[in-house]
């Protein structure tokens, strides 16, 4: 029978949130967003590769040693048709010619006929500097590949002046060396790209936790307070004890956040099955040997096992368990919303350290204060899922965390299941300190 | 005698700065109208709670239909209507009823045939407007205090506890109210009700207990009350101005201990010794032109005045009803 009621509470606090319009558009405008941060800088990237600076470009040719040709050789895909997209004109002028090429170069530049140029004189041939000067200076991506081009060019006229053969010469310098990293775990191990996919992955959990816990949080005050105020809450805890009331409107609200969460994973899935391909497309023109395959946007999956995901489940649970009963307490406390910002302050200190974890936690995940961090009750449920996504646990610390949860879960439901017992009923002036103690120890 | 519907022994509860109920017994049998009266402050509210088992009492021990007051199953037997009264605003009337019909126990088919018969029975049903489907706070006052009162009965409970029922009701809804009390009664079901308007206490209740200070000052059934309070009040009815002689003998305490005077009538309580003759014959010497000279029960009202002006209305018990 108690159980009955209990029901009859979660599925009112369950309807009554999933058919509000805040929900819904909520739920919808979420995945669209969360695309929108992770598709439109990959998009970017993307369009930059296609038009980029360094297919449009001046080069002035002061070194007297062809430099230029090589430059352009190294800079034009290969596999693409030669003249496909840009063009790259070579200006061939001696020493004291600079200043005159450049100034026409310059009016090219501004009267939008080229991006940009560049400048190679006896200093770039002695392998010291070259100058660009253009639209896209700041793209760093771009500058970073000109100058790859520059430096192999350079290298490769150095050589063959250095009297080797241009057939060896091109086979040396044509060599493309990158670092490969991989993780390195028990469970096997993953390459540089999984890694990197699982930061953005820990970092994400780690956030969105963050976010539901205030998030949901405040939904849970937002209700005791509303059952305060409009005085139902004395026909309600006359039919049912306070803590099944309080218990059926965190389970209530905490399945309204799940629900929300898993409509923004699976549409932000959904979504990103269309946005992938399209991304890929686009790239298309762009992806060539010329490119360096660290500039594209990888589209890994973190290597996250499913039992991670049911720890991660465990301690979003127990940690909205935690904070929700203290939202809740504070709400039965209080009058009005203006009052419980104020009395959520101590609360909201516990929440906003443990975020601050998750820089630190997140760039030195095996730290003393990472470790701590990650075992202490209050922000274990934001750290652990954390740093578990970067580094194996050792069980013992697993162990300390989820134990530490449980028992913080225990007391603070007790704690707050007695003074929303009294707190509910009693209207006016704010309990002291003292009183709430009081409250905690009758009944 | 019949069953106790209620069974309070020597309650007392503390607040912090005071107490708000001493030593309180009283017993409700079943099947009776039973009023709760007193001054605000005089621990009403406090008294009602603990019979539902809302807030335990530090001392003593309270039965309901013949359980512990603690005890979950007769919950569900209990409708409530608090005095500060209120619904959740942005749910449909036909949601929060089948809500609060859940919390007593009831299955959500069962509720929704109830929800029907009440919504029509309170006109809040009509072939042109169904308020069943209509969020609580497009209703008016009136029609959400009907609501309220549905959610109290929707269950059919045997105990219907009514705190200050009539504080807000317009004159349609309290006619309402009254009605569906005397029914109830009809149908064997415990009625109890708190309130400070006399009136409505007297014409409805079979027994009432009278607390002021948190303490029981009498209680038993509405006649035994009054023959307990004597034969000794009349009413007066003077016609039109009554010469100033005629207040001179009112005010003679020989002959009369109060007098609430209500303007063309009076009540009027006899000193000790002083005989209704006497005061007749004064008055007819006075030339009072009387219009009725009747010897009466006093009212609860007279009573409550009397026991509770003695503690004293002003004696000012803060904190809950």
């Amino acid at each position: 029978m108690v159980k009955a009621k209990l029901w009859a509470v979660i599925r009112r606090e369950y309807l009554e949130r999933v058919q509000t319009r805040a929900f819904i558009i909520g739920s919808l405008l979420g995945p669209v967003l969360i695309a929108g941060i992770l598709f439109v800088p990959a998009w970017l990237t993307m369009r930059n590769l296609r038009a980029d600076a360094t297919s449009s470009l001046i080069v002035i040719d002061a070194t007297g040693a062809g430099l230029g040709e090589r430059l352009r050789t190294a800079l034009t895909p290969t596999t693409a048709a030669p003249n496909a997209t840009g063009r790259i004109d070579i200006r061939v002028t001696p020493p004291d010619g600079i200043a005159a090429a450049e100034s026409l170069a310059t009016k090219a530049v501004i009267s939008k006929e080229v991006d940009g140029y560049v400048v190679l004189d006896a200093s770039t041939l002695r392998g010291e500097r070259a100058r660009y000067a253009g639209r896209k200076a700041t793209a760093v991506g771009d500058m970073r590949r000109l100058e790859t081009a520059l430096r192999t060019s350079t290298l490769a006229e150095r050589l063959e002046s250095a009297n080797l053969s241009p057939t060896l010469v091109d086979s040396l310098t044509r060599s493309r060396l990158e670092l490969e990293s991989e993780r390195l775990t028990e469970q096997g191990r993953g390459s540089d790209a999984s890694r990197r996919a699982n930061t953005m992955f820990a970092v994400a959990v780690a956030f969105l936790l963050y976010m539901s816990m205030i998030l949901y949080g405040q939904t849970v005050l937002r209700g005791v307070l509303e059952e305060k105020s409009t005085r139902v809450a004395e026909v309600v805890v006359s039919s049912v004890s306070p803590e099944t009331l309080l218990a059926g409107k965190v389970i209530g609200v905490g399945a309204v956040g799940l629900t929300q969460q898993i409509i923004w994973v699976a549409g932000t899935l959904y979504l990103g099955s269309f946005l992938a391909p399209l991304l890929t497309r686009m790239a298309g023109p762009a992806v060539d040997s010329a490119t360096p395959a660290t500039a594209m946007p990888t589209m890994s999956m973190p290597d996250i096992h499913i039992g991670s995901l049911v720890l991660i489940l465990v301690f979003f649970i127990l940690g909205y368990g935690v904070y929700s009963s203290l939202y809740a307490a504070v709400g039965s406390t209080v009058n009005s919303e203006q009052e419980a910002q104020q009395a959520l302050a101590p609360i909201l200190v516990l929440i906003v350290a443990s975020a601050l974890f998750i820089q630190p936690a997140m760039m030195n995940p095996t730290s003393t204060l990472a470790r701590v961090a990650s075992m202490f009750p209050f922000s274990a449920p934001i750290i652990m899922p954390l740093r578990m996504s970067l580094v194996p646990i050792p069980p013992w610390e697993m162990a300390v965390a989820i134990v530490g949860l449980v028992i913080a879960f225990v007391v603070v439901i007790l704690l707050a299941a007695r003074i929303y017992r009294v707190g509910l009923l009693m209207y006016g002036k704010r309990p002291t300190l003292s009183e709430l103690v009081r409250w905690a120890k009758q009944a | 005698m019949s069953e106790l519907a209620i069974d309070v022994q020597h309650v007392v509860k503390r607040y912090a700065e005071h107490l708000a109920v001493k030593d309180l017994t009283l017993a409700v049998p079943q099947g009776t109208v039973y009023g709760l009266l007193g001054p605000n402050g005089a621990g009403k509210t406090t008294t009602i709670r603990m019979i539902l088992n809302i807030i335990a009492p530090d001392q003593g021990t309270i039965r309901v239909l013949g359980a512990a007051s603690s005890d979950p199953r007769i919950t569900d037997r209990i409708g409530y209507l608090p005095e500060e009264r209120g619904l959740y605003k942005k749910m449909k009337v036909r949601s929060v009823l089948q809500f609060l019909g859940e919390l007593r126990g009831m299955r959500r088919r069962d509720a929704d045939q109830r929800i029907d018969y009440w919504l029509d029975r309170l006109s809040l049903r009509t072939p042109e407007k169904d308020w069943g489907a209509a969020k609580v706070d497009e209703l008016s006052r009136g029609m959400q205090q009907k609501v309220q009162f549905i959610g109290t009965l929707l269950h059919d409970p045997d105990l219907v506890i009514l705190d200050e029922p009539f504080s807000g009701l317009d004159p349609i809804n309290a006619q309402a109210l009254k009605d569906t009390v005397v029914e109830l009664r009809k149908r064997g079901k415990t009625v109890i009700f708190s309130t400070h308007l006399m009136d409505n206490a007297e014409r409805l209740c079979d027994a009432v207990c009278i607390i002021a200070g948190g303490e029981k000052v009498l209680d038993g059934t509405v006649a035994g009350v009054k023959t307990a309070h004597g034969a000794r009040h009349i009413a007066l009815g003077l016609n039109g101005d009554s010469p100033s002689s005629v207040a001179s003998v009112l005010s003679d305490k020989t002959l009369v201990t109060r007098v609430d005077d209500q303007n063309q009538f009076f009540e009027l309580e006899l000193a000790p010794g002083a005989s209704p003759q006497r005061l007749l014959e004064r008055l007819v010497t006075a030339g009072a032109p009387i219009t009725r000279f009747e010897l009466v029960q006093p009212s609860l009202h007279q009573i409550f005045l009397q026991t509770v002006g003695a503690q004293g209305v002003e004696a000012g018990m803060s904190g809950q009803g």
